[in-house]
């Protein structure tokens, strides 16, 4: 069965569409992550379907039921906030287990699965204490295990590593992994940083000004992105684009190739001049400057001596690299070599 | 290390504010107290110690009055929390709907009796509530309840409590604003997270908006309190000193003002005056003590 | 509108109870603005009625400009209220600069000592002050009423305006330190000009209490050519009680120099109080 299903979903605040026809399905169990630059609607599609958003029009069916009229409470989801919002003036226990109780759920019901959810998060000894006198992490693990209690047929996350510091992020999400596998539950989760989005889903949702750019598994589209937008925003340092002029194709077309696949060579095809060197002890980050003023990110393994102004070559294969079109589409090989054809 | 000298400026940015607070507030404050042991005979001033509380409390012709003083006092408090707060509370949660339209318009409106001096709404209201100008007997008979008008200000059963409704009217923008600025100050995700654990409307007042203002009630409640045991304005200016009908009305502050200055046949005595403004100082100082020792600390403030 | 979650009748009582206790809030002031302008007759016969070309008379206010002398209480209001309001700021940020900004030796003492007077009224003190006025002289001079009031405003200018001082950068201090400035021209200059919407708030709260008392005019300065708008209007009424059109229409000039006040602050005013500055 699938557990999320939106068909041409729309939204618009007045007159402002900020969704635009959003069609996905999101399997059971499955881990569902929705990227994007900031603006990009995600949050916005994250709380039309908790419903705590209305759509404007389109359909959205958790578990089989369209849900588009019932009220969040109802709707057999749980969601994760980005500031946590824990209840302040509650204890740990009666925060996770206030909307249990709102359902009129018995009582040791709610005590097994608070305790349960308290065991799963190692929340044992915190459950008498308030929300502000928890570090950030464990406020975290508490509205993670508000949701927990609640059994919903869907778990939303909404960006809720972002107010952690970067070693405690890295902590949280390996837990969201586990806690994933542990409860084989259906998860989307939004997020605006790569990583995680790479490291969480089994399928991302890559947004763009409220419309889907491209849907897959992190090496899908990681491999294969369907656009210069995907191709561009996964990955880190993100891929090069370069005129296609450069290296004799069509001259209003681009090429994308990624900082690892290009390497320092003295007969290579493009001649440069290094404007930055970033020593990361493993990687080493080469910024060069084309004769045209293009700037390219190399990134090569291990450490290497190049230092800023020196004139140096670069090279790549050509089958590392993608073909982009004038309005930023992606030319398949075979479109690509035709006009190289036409051109030589 | 030049620790030892002497840093004139922290001097002067203090010393206006201090000196000004302190010979005109905590000087004459405790002058007040002081002037409360003593006595004027043949006019020498005598220390007396107790004495005059021992007439205030003992001698039954004063005692008398500030019993019923502050009986009414206690009562015009009464009123206060029993309408004015929970007036102000429904009010700030119907203005804080973010959905609402014109809410900056009611919120004006509103506050306006706030703006206005005691001696414009004791007139106003003593003039709508008068059987001569009949304003308020007939509103009452378009309504069908015509035979309810009494003239409320002017008998002994009623005119406390309707001068404390006068007032609850002046001054219910207050609570108003305050739980209405802390209804504000509860973040959108933490009522979101209510919504999807199921708690909406009424439940979502209860169960977590409530909680999270009570602190704010309890500053609403201390400050109602404060006023309330210093007031004086709106009694005098509606009922005048005497605080009629035959005392009905008087509270602590017309009391005193009555004692100090003297009325129709009495002399005024500063002294037995300061001995009611030292029962008035215990009386505020005891409050203000359980709302810090008792209440406050036992009310936490919420960090969102 | 969000039709699982909102239900739309609630909004709809909900403008429904505000209309009603608007109506409540503006009615006395209401009623006594359109009667001031009828003629006698009309008053009682149809208090609700607005005045029209029949019932129009401008007769009480002919008697409040003829026997009052409502100009002269309105600009003793405004001298008091004004050089009140400068005092209180003055000094209130100067001392709340000197405990926000300096570290020394019984700073939260003197902190504490100055909040004493948010929770005490400076009334209970009167009997002692009316004392004191008498001994100086100040009695029945208008310096009686300003200083009151500027003893009675301080405590909690610097208790608000301290906390603002305090989220001024002590980068931007020390780097005027660092040109040479003093700690005079430091807080003129550099602080002050930061912390002007906490003066505002604070001007604005006390605004309001101080030109509207009662207490203090009737005691320290009842004298006629000391009274305060608020005393005058409470004098001349008390002897004009049984000429409606005069009661009324001093009334309506009591209200009329609040209300302009109030329309030009009331932004600032109720920002001040939802700012959270008097929690």
């Amino acid at each position: 069965m699938t557990a999320l299903t939106l068909k041409n979903v729309n939204k618009s605040f007045g007159k402002v569409q900020v969704l635009h026809d959003i069609n996905l399905e999101v399997e059971d169990g499955e881990f569902v992550v929705f990227i994007g630059p900031s603006g990009c609607g995600k949050s916005t599609l994250l709380r039309v379907i908790s419903g705590l958003e209305d759509a404007t029009s389109g359909e959205i069916t958790i578990g089989g039921d369209v849900v588009n009229m019932v009220p969040p409470a109802k709707r057999g989801i749980a969601m994760v906030f980005q500031s946590y919002a824990l209840y302040p003036h509650l204890s740990v226990k009666a925060n996770m287990a206030l909307g249990l109780k709102q359902e009129k759920q018995p009582k040791d019901e709610i005590e097994a699965r608070v305790a349960e959810a308290a065991r799963m998060l190692s929340l044992g000894d915190y459950l008498d204490r308030r929300p502000s006198e928890l570090s950030g992490g464990q406020r975290q693990r508490v509205a993670i295990g508000r949701a927990v209690v609640r059994k919903p047929k869907l778990f939303l996350f909404d960006e809720p590593l972002s107010n952690l510091d970067a070693a405690l992020r890295m902590n949280t999400r390996i837990e969201i992994a586990r806690l994933h596998r542990t409860l084989d539950a259906s998860m989307v989760y939004v997020t605006h940083d790569q990583t995680e989005a790479m490291t969480l889903a089994d399928k991302i949702v890559v947004l763009r000004d409220g419309r889907v750019e491209q849907v897959g598994s992190p090496m899908e589209l990681y491999n294969n992105p369907a656009n210069q937008f995907v191709a561009g925003f996964l990955g880190a340092p993100s891929m090069n684009f370069l005129p296609a002029g450069l290296v004799g194709g069509a001259s209003d077309t681009t090429i994308g190739i990624r900082p690892e696949h290009i390497r320092l060579s003295d007969t290579g095809r493009l001649k440069a001049a290094v404007s930055h060197v970033e020593n990361l002890g493993g990687d080493t980050n080469v910024l060069v400057e084309l004769a045209d003023g293009t700037q390219m990110t190399v990134r090569l393994f291990g450490q290497h001596n190049v230092a800023p102004d020196e004139a140096v070559s670069v090279d790549f294969d050509d089958a590392d690299t993608f073909h982009f079109g004038a309005s930023g589409e992606r030319l398949r090989d075979a479109t690509v070599l035709a006009t190289d054809a036409l051109q030589s | 290390m030049r620790t030892s000298r002497i840093k004139w400026h922290i001097i002067v940015f203090l010393a206006p504010a201090v000196l000004v607070y302190t010979a005109i507030m905590i000087v004459p404050l405790f002058n007040t107290l002081r002037l409360s042991l003593f006595t004027e005979v043949d006019q020498e001033r005598v220390f007396v110690g107790l004495e005059n509380f021992r007439t205030l409390f003992g001698d039954p012709r004063w005692s008398e009055s500030f019993w019923n003083a502050l009986g009414n006092n206690f009562w015009f408090f009464f009123i206060h929390m029993l309408v004015q707060n929970p007036i102000g509370i429904l009010l700030a949660a119907l203005l804080s709907n973010p959905r609402l339209r014109f809410s900056a318009l009611y919120r004006t409106a509103i506050f306006v009796p706030t703006i206005l001096s005691f001696v414009i709404v004791g007139f106003a209201w003593k003039l709508i509530l008068s059987p001569i100008w009949g304003i308020a007997p007939e509103m009452l008979d378009a309504v069908g309840l015509g035979f309810l008008y009494q003239p409320w200000l002017g008998l002994e059963e009623t005119s406390l409590t309707t001068l404390a409704l006068i007032s609850v009217w002046q001054f219910v923008g207050i609570p108003m604003m305050l739980i209405y600025a802390a209804l504000l100050s509860i973040p959108d995700e933490i009522l979101e997270a209510g919504e999807c654990d199921g708690i909406t409307g009424m439940s979502a007042f209860w169960k977590i908006k409530l909680p999270l203002i009570l602190p704010s009630i309890g500053i609403i409640s201390i400050l109602t309190f404060v006023g309330n045991f210093n007031a004086f304005d709106l009694i005098y200016a509606a009922q005048g000193a005497l605080a009629g009908p035959n005392y009905a009305t008087d509270i602590l502050g017309t009391f005193m003002y009555r004692t100090f200055f003297g009325f129709q046949l009495q002399l005024g005595d500063p002294h037995m005056g300061s001995a009611i403004a030292s029962a008035m100082f215990v009386i505020i100082l005891i409050g203000v003590c359980l709302y810090l020792f008792g209440i406050q600390t036992r009310m936490r403030r919420y960090q969102f | 509108m969000n039709k699982a979650r909102r239900n739309p009748f609630n909004l709809f009582a909900a403008h429904g109870i505000l209309i009603v206790y608007t109506v409540i809030a503006l009615f006395p002031v209401f009623v006594i603005l359109i009667n001031s302008f009828k003629e006698r007759r009309s008053i009682f016969r149809e208090p609700l009625a607005l005045p029209d070309g029949e019932s129009f008379s401008t007769v009480g206010y002919e008697t409040v400009f003829n026997q009052g002398d409502f100009f002269l209480y309105f600009q003793n209001s405004l001298i008091v209220t004004v050089a009140s309001l400068f005092f209180v700021l003055l000094f209130g940020a100067m001392a709340a600069f000197a405990l926000a900004e300096y570290k020394f030796k019984g700073n939260t003492l003197m902190g504490l000592y100055l909040a004493l007077g948010i929770m005490i009224p400076i009334r209970i003190g009167t009997v002692a002050i009316l004392e004191m006025m008498v001994s100086t002289g100040l009695v029945n001079t208008l310096w009686a009423l300003i200083l009151v009031y500027t003893a009675q405003g301080l405590p909690l200018a610097v208790f608000i305006l301290s906390e603002f001082m305090r989220q001024v950068s002590d980068d931007l201090k020390n780097a005027g330190r660092i040109d040479g400035l003093s700690e005079y021209t430091i807080f003129f200059r550099l602080v002050l000009p930061l912390v002007r919407p906490a003066m505002a708030t604070v001007a604005v709260f006390n605004m309001i209490p101080i030109w509207n008392d009662l207490w203090f005019p009737l005691i320290l300065a009842p004298a006629e050519e000391t009274k305060t708008l608020t005393l005058g209007s409470q004098v001349f009424i008390g002897q004009f009680v049984t000429d409606w059109n005069a009661v009324l229409s001093a009334l309506s000039m009591a209200i009329l120099p609040v209300m302009v006040l109030y329309v030009i602050f009331s932004r600032q005013l109720i920002r001040g109080i939802t700012s959270g500055a008097v929690k």
